[in-house]
């Protein structure tokens, strides 16, 4: 077995063995869900029915899907990487012979893992008894790999963007706005069709929006498998940013004598 | 000087102490508000009025919202952690001293992220929220007594960690719950819902309720908002001091 793939399984039974932060977690989701369906519905109803070609129904498996792809990653994990790097927890993790980064997000992804799988279920459930049946069976399948996709992406821009703890040492708090992109232009929040055409465009062009807006699209009816290639793209990308990052890191760390 | 005034201050110079850091993240946390509050811009451009609210009838919500949560999560940090506290066996070192235990507690410790929040609150409300002396009262009024719900809920939820046992999930939880429909129009909600938010999870009385008065002031109201604070404010001492006779100490000293 790869040190990736031990990593991988690690992190996914560490998380199945921690019943009550899982339940904690579909618990928030719930009330997610009871409050988007509050909102959107009486937006809908005061839209005349339809948002931007979104129904109450179509609006509320978007916000199912990309929910579930967002809460599936610590949201914390930006404020984590900074601490062990500002800690000099890292130092420790680089003296195994595998890549840092690469077993980091492997972890990461097991237990991301472990909760898409409770939250896509419980989250499906809920769903289906506030918005009804999903739009299509093609969509609510291609939904899974959708979230797994977008966590992936999730998981490797959080270490892009935590890497940058190697030159500022308080990055403490930086994993506020990096949540706000995945909220707003990554779609969380709000679908990107529903923003103003100047800030939809904007949205698009950023990695963000494969990690909540494409699953929630997919989920709503669109099973373009294109998106699906959109997601791999920039996952691909998002990865060789973050190996780049820490890669300049270390260099840096070890000049220092960390 | 109180015991609780001193114990506050001495949290205060520890937060602010390294300086850059505390306003950076003051910074940081204003930027994270102001997301909401474009979200709520954009969304009322698209949908326009909703059950009667407007863009601006959101903001004051927002306001009421900040300027609560960052006097019980800035100030009061520990008002959240108190489940995590008694499940780390980290309340050994305050129930030796001869202090009230739970002030104490709550006044230790203060979080730089949320005095963001505390001080962002006010000024969105004095720049957006058309403050006149009377609604600049009524704001004032309603977050404090917001505060009040929200501290004595958090610490009741935490005190069930006491009750219960957990890694202190019930306060996670209700956490999560009282602050997400804290953050949104009472109105939208209806049915078994609303209920909750007025008994259970009592959301309406952090910035529904509050809101509602700044709007459209009720004296009946808001005596009904401050008796609510009194009963939450009891209710978080009476849990904590009773589930306190479950603690096991941790023996954080002897480690």
């Amino acid at each position: 077995m790869t040190p990736y793939l031990a990593g991988w399984r690690l992190g996914l039974l560490r998380t199945l063995r921690s019943p009550g932060d899982l339940s904690v977690r579909i618990g928030f989701f719930a009330i997610i869900l009871v409050v988007m369906s509050a909102l959107w519905g009486a937006a809908i109803d005061a839209s005349g029915g339809q948002l931007e070609g979104y129904t109450h129904s179509s609006l509320l498996w978007y916000v199912f899907a990309a929910q579930t792809a967002v809460l599936g990653v610590r949201p914390r994990s930006v404020e984590e990487i900074g601490d062990e790097i500002g800690g000099g927890t890292i130092a420790i993790q680089m003296l195994r012979p595998v890549s840092v980064v690469g077993l980091r997000m492997a972890i990461d992804l097991g237990e991301a893992c472990a909760r898409l799988a409770v939250a896509f279920v419980a989250g499906a459930a809920l769903t289906w008894l506030f918005a009804g049946p999903p739009p299509s069976a093609a969509a609510l399948a291609m939904a899974a790999p959708a979230v797994v996709l977008g966590a992936a992406a999730n998981i490797a821009s959080s270490h892009a963007f935590g890497g940058v703890a190697f030159w500022v040492l308080d990055a403490k708090s930086t994993w506020f706005l990096y949540q706000k992109l995945i909220f707003l232009p990554g779609g969380m929040l709000i679908p990107l069709d529903i923003l103003p055409r100047p800030l939809e465009v904007i949205s698009l062009l950023l990695p963000f929006a494969t990690m909540a807006y494409a699953p929630g699209k997919i989920a709503s009816g669109d099973a373009n498998p294109l998106l699906l290639l959109w997601q791999v793209g920039w996952l691909a990308a998002l990865v060789a940013i973050a190996a780049a990052v820490f890669a300049a890191g270390e260099r840096r760390l070890q000049v220092l004598g960390g | 000087m109180t015991t609780v005034t001193a114990t506050l201050r001495a949290s205060l110079a520890d937060a602010v102490a390294n300086r850059n850091s505390f306003w950076f993240q003051v910074s940081v946390m204003i930027v994270n508000d102001g997301t909401w509050i474009v979200f709520w811009v954009l969304f009322f451009h698209q949908v326009g009025t909703l059950h009667g609210w407007q863009t601006q009838d959101v903001i004051v919500l927002f306001s009421m919202l900040m300027t609560s949560a960052g006097a019980a999560l800035g100030l009061l940090a520990n008002s959240r952690r108190i489940g995590h506290l008694a499940a780390d066996g980290e309340l050994d070192e305050t129930l030796v001293l001869p202090v009230g235990p739970l002030s104490h507690i709550l006044t230790s410790r203060i979080d730089s992220a949320n005095m963001g929040d505390l001080l962002f609150g006010p000024v969105l409300f004095a720049a957006a929220g058309h403050p006149t002396p009377e609604r600049a009262a009524v704001f004032l009024l309603g977050s404090v007594a917001g505060s009040v719900v929200l501290v004595g809920f958090l610490v009741a939820c935490g005190a069930l960690t006491l009750f219960v046992g957990g890694r202190g999930e019930q306060a996670d939880l209700g956490f999560n719950a009282i602050l997400i429909f804290a953050s949104y129009p009472l109105d939208l909600f209806g049915g078994a819902t609303k209920v909750l938010l007025f008994t259970a999870v009592p959301a309406a009385f952090v910035t529904g309720l509050p809101s509602e008065l700044v709007r459209s002031f009720d004296p009946a109201r808001a005596l009904l908002l401050v008796a609510v604070a009194a009963f939450f404010a009891a209710l978080g001492w009476v849990l904590f001091q009773l589930g306190l006779r479950n603690y096991s100490s941790g023996s954080i000293w002897t480690r």
